[in-house]
């Protein structure tokens, strides 16, 4: 009977290593998961730590050298700053079809570092009052 | 080997091909012609978070990465 109890003990145990691999494997062979490691690969050593600070990182946009946070997100997730950090207008533009926040973040890095320009030329604005910081801090 | 990442919903699809390899350079080329003409963004890292867009292909970057057509949200 105390085998018994051992054999059943050993099993759980089993059954529950085996359970946190799958929910590993899958929890980071996901589309976000992906999104989010191609992200960061890209990102510079500072963008990657205020990324996994704060879930946001700064670009600065290469025609103006005006200050750009793109948060975590996939829409209306662009804040011009000004240089205390303070958000000042909106800018939404996002890639077209459904992709992921990181690829959708990268993107957006991309095109306010080589072309800031047009990427706001076809953004539409919108005030920094339609999402609060806690809307945007959301854990993944 | 070098390598096409090309973003779509399952959060990007790899192409990798060995540039020494006439015939797999030039199925990259051929990919790299087909995503810009569909208006996909071609760019790749010169350093740690610096990044430079590419109009043409270039044979001797070793990371391509392509993003859809930006629109207005």
């Amino acid at each position: 009977m105390f085998a018994a109890f051992r054999f059943r003990a050993s099993a759980r145990a089993r059954m529950h290593a085996l359970r946190e691999l799958y929910r590993r494997f899958f929890g980071e062979n996901t589309p976000d998961a992906r999104g989010r490691r191609l992200l960061v690969e890209w990102l510079s050593p500072a963008q990657r730590a205020q990324f996994e600070q704060y879930r946001y990182f700064d670009v600065t946009g290469c025609d103006s050298g005006k200050m750009y946070r793109i948060h975590y997100g996939t829409a209306a997730n662009v804040h011009q700053i000004d240089c205390d950090g303070h958000a000042m207008m909106g800018w939404c533009f996002v890639p077209s079809g459904f992709l992921v926040p990181g690829d959708v973040m990268l993107a957006q890095k991309i095109a306010l570092e080589t072309d800031e320009n047009g990427a706001l030329a076809l953004a539409n604005r919108f005030p920094t009052a339609t999402h609060s910081e806690h809307f945007y801090r959301r854990p993944f | 080997m070098a390598t096409q990442i090309v973003m779509d919903q399952t959060g990007d699809t790899r192409h990798e091909f060995d540039p020494d390899n006439a015939e797999a350079l030039a199925r990259a080329e051929q990919r790299f012609r087909e995503l810009t003409g569909a208006g996909f963004t071609a760019a790749f890292r010169t350093g740690p978070g610096d990044v430079t867009r590419i109009k043409s292909f270039d044979p001797t970057v070793q990371e391509t990465l392509f993003y859809p057509r930006l629109v207005g949200g």
